[in-house]
């Protein structure tokens, strides 16, 4: 039965639509810049990567453990647009980022990564709801709303992370033994 | 297909042995063991790469933060070129590479309700990811065709099978909890793996709420101590990567290191088996026609007795393709019937539910192994069904959730990521495995089209009818008022849509019964028109059960290979 588990217990990365052209488009010839850490993206343009790392870490901040940041979330995603998405899941995506942008810059007069903590959250929350309320943006389609997207990337691409599995939550790879029922005191964290 | 493998140059000279087994997974591994152990000099040839114990396991133990899709797999190479794999739900990045690439080994089955051929052609075949799970049969499976009176009877009884479950399970390590049912035998366990408080607690309240249901930990050929060389589970989980200390029963742990002591085990990986020789002089199975998978060269082995186990399918599709004059329609099918009947488990419904409180209870590595309730329906007077016949067990268990559920929590933030440090509820979920009939118009054929080797493809018919729909009906409501009665919250049902072969339990299309008219096989495995042809895998089967079907093939084997052997001895074949 477990033969089936792995994949059930992930959950699944969907996104959005668009066509090659367009992505160009968004992309606005802009080419990336290599980051600090030395990391170029592939399809995030320097400031999408930008963008998908403050707004990563604003769903999963450092805390006592580090957050989606450290965790590199941002070259995870980068990583599934460009190698994992669908063309379609892609652009939709892309396309949300540029409204992210849109948004931020009618509601707060500028970008999303130069607000305020507060802003960035108040923006975040009203996206939030959005997705609640309109759960399936592209009729017709099994795209999510931007929000879900990206949330489901930071949660996924950080717990799978070495230090999401394994600072953030406990991490046994090679456990030894098993006990059916223990206290959580012991364990004190989830298994990742 | 003769005139397709004169055009090939067969370059070397024969080879001679006592017996060749086709087909290294499961059942044939077994066929090895048994055959070498009797002192025959074996020839085990698999059609696929060799995969070698421990050291190919090249993904056990990896983590995700290793993993380049973080353990997704390439989700573009699986869609073009192992989508029948994919729509079975069970490869992904740690495990594809024990499952058939699609594009390389295609098969033709109907757009509308495909048949999905779940394969592993490597050394080890399917016993390197199976499920494990391990349960008998009992007269009420082996009687019921005989009582339904459909489809032909089986020529055995659960006497003749019972003393090879004690010798495989013996063997094969096989954990698992004495219940003393009828129609779902106890056997030679090992120690059971526990179960976890919510598992225990909906245990007794089943037992409390309905009489007949009786839900025990699963019985799984997973070491819970230490076996014949072998080392226990340390509990890591995905078994199907593979394990280097052979806590699971494979071929690589098990079945073929006994074969490889004896001395008179020959591997031969990469051999395609093209089609059986046959004799039409001494009416017997001379040898098998191989292609080299590499090469393409074609090459002649020799034999007193054949072993086909290369999967139920596969082992059809090989006598299929054994024309000659005597065998027009494939050698051993006189009756006809070869190929057809082909079965599965259904699957892919039942329910699920959270349980309120055990919030400060957890558990300690990774169980690979559920909690199994065993048919309860038709099993006797009282439990007779008026909209199906036969019936299914289901298999499932607790767990917390983990952080997973983060993709559908409200909110983000410090809060959000604290909520994650913690699991979850516990949830318990429930899926049955039914039984499906045997029906002549489930079946396979070989196509016009020929693979890369010119061997014909299989074109695959089947689906599921009105007995199993039906029964379908019921295995969802019954899952529900378990877990109702158990004091489950939220309980929902759920039913999918599942296409035949997708338990990856495909079986019958060669069987066995009494009369050869309307059957293969016979009560020893053998065909009925070739006596020294053995098949013995899952080709094999008269009707389905509900059951996990792996050890009835592995005991099944040995009894054939006894058989076999005496009939060598006294100069039969």
């Amino acid at each position: 039965m477990d033969r089936r588990e792995a994949i059930k217990q992930l959950a699944f990365l969907s996104g959005g639509a668009l066509s090659l052209t367009t992505v160009a488009g968004i992309m606005g010839g802009c080419s990336a810049e290599s980051g600090s850490s030395g990391f170029t993206p592939q399809t995030l343009s320097a400031a999408q990567n930008k963008l998908v790392t403050v707004f990563s870490e604003r769903i999963i901040p450092a805390t006592d453990t580090p957050g989606a940041k450290a965790a590199k979330v941002n070259e995870f995603i980068d990583h599934m647009l460009t190698n994992w998405n669908t063309d379609q899941e892609k652009e939709h995506f892309l396309k949300g980022l540029n409204h992210v942008e849109e948004f931020s810059n009618s509601e707060f007069g500028s970008n999303f990564v130069e607000l305020s903590k507060d802003d960035q959250i108040s923006l975040m929350e009203q996206l939030e709801q959005e997705a609640i309320d309109n759960p399936n943006p592209v009729p017709g389609s099994d795209l999510k709303p931007f929000f879900s997207m990206m949330k489901e990337f930071t949660v996924v691409g950080y717990y799978t992370s070495e230090i999401g599995a394994s600072e953030e939550l406990k991490s046994n790879l090679v456990p030894g033994y098993y006990d059916a029922c223990m206290p959580y005191s012991e364990v004190g964290r989830a298994w990742s | 297909m003769e005139n397709k493998i004169k055009e090939y140059n067969i370059s070397q000279s024969p080879e001679q042995y006592d017996a060749i087994v086709v087909g290294s997974g499961i059942s044939g591994g077994w066929a090895a063991k048994e055959l070498t152990e009797n002192g025959l000099k074996t020839l085990l040839l698999e059609r696929g790469r060799d995969v070698k114990h421990g050291e190919d396991y090249k993904t056990e133990h990896m983590p995700p933060w290793e993993a380049e899709f973080r353990g997704r797999g390439d989700r573009k190479l699986f869609e073009e070129e192992y989508p029948m794999q994919l729509r079975s739900d069970v490869i992904n990045e740690y495990n594809y590479h024990f499952f058939v690439n699609d594009k390389e080994h295609p098969y033709q089955t109907d757009e509308e309700d495909p048949f999905l051929w779940v394969r592993g052609y490597h050394v080890g075949g399917r016993s390197l990811t199976w499920g494990r799970q391990t349960y008998r049969w009992s007269d009420l499976d082996f009687e019921a065709n005989l009582n339904d009176d459909i489809a032909v009877d089986w020529p055995i009884r659960y006497e003749d099978i019972e003393p090879w479950y004690d010798y495989v399970e013996n063997f094969i390590g096989v954990s698992g909890q004495e219940e003393g049912l009828d129609h779902l035998p106890d056997g030679q366990f090992l120690p059971p793996m526990d179960m976890n408080c919510v598992e225990k607690d909906v245990r007794e309240k089943i037992k409390n709420n309905f009489e007949y249901r009786t839900m025990t930990i699963g019985r799984c050929a997973v070491l819970t101590e230490p076996h014949k060389g072998r080392g226990s589970c340390h509990y890591c989980g995905p078994c199907s990567r593979g394990c280097s200390v052979g806590a699971y029963f494979s071929s690589q742990s098990s079945t073929l290191p006994a074969a490889r002591k004896t001395g008179n085990l020959t591997l031969r990986p990469n051999s395609i088996v093209h089609s059986i020789i046959y004799d039409k002089e001494t009416n017997r199975a001379t040898g098998v026609r191989v292609i080299d998978r590499l090469t393409k060269e074609t090459k002649e082995f020799y034999a007193n007795v054949i072993f086909l186990n290369a999967s139920a399918l596969g082992s059809t599709q090989i006598m299929l393709n054994s024309t000659s004059e005597a065998f027009p329609n494939g050698i051993a099918n006189s009756s006809g019937v070869l190929g057809h009947y082909l079965m599965d488990h259904h699957f892919r419904v039942g329910a699920s539910g959270s349980f309120e409180g055990y919030t400060d209870r957890y558990y300690h590595g990774n169980r690979p192994n559920g909690i199994y309730i065993p048919r309860f329906r038709n099993i006797n007077e009282q439990t007779i069904q008026d909209s199906f016949i036969r019936g299914y067990g289901f298999q499932g268990g607790a767990s917390r959730s983990g952080w997973g559920r983060g993709t559908n929590m409200k909110g983000f933030g410090e809060e959000f990521k604290n909520k994650l440090r913690d699991p979850g509820q516990w949830n318990f979920w429930l899926t049955a495995f039914g039984e499906i009939l045997p029906y002549e118009d489930n079946y396979a054929e070989l196509s016009d089209k020929t693979d890369d080797w010119g061997i014909p493809q299989l074109e695959i018919h089947g689906s599921i009818k009105d007995n199993e729909h039906s029964m379908r009906k019921d295995m969802a409501a019954t899952a529900a008022e378990m877990l109702e009665a158990a004091g489950a919250k939220n309980v929902s049902t759920n039913e999918n849509e599942y296409l035949l072969g997708e338990g990856i339990h495909e079986m019958g299309t060669a069987r066995m019964g009494r009369d050869p008219k309307t059957s293969v096989l016979n009560a020893h495995n053998q065909a009925h028109d070739v006596p020294n042809l053995f098949v013995t895998d899952g080709a094999c089967m008269t009707s389905a059960a509900c059951q996990n079907p792996s050890i009835t093939y592995m005991a099944l084997t040995a009894r054939a290979v006894d058989f076999a052997v005496e009939e060598m001895k006294k100069g039969n074949i």
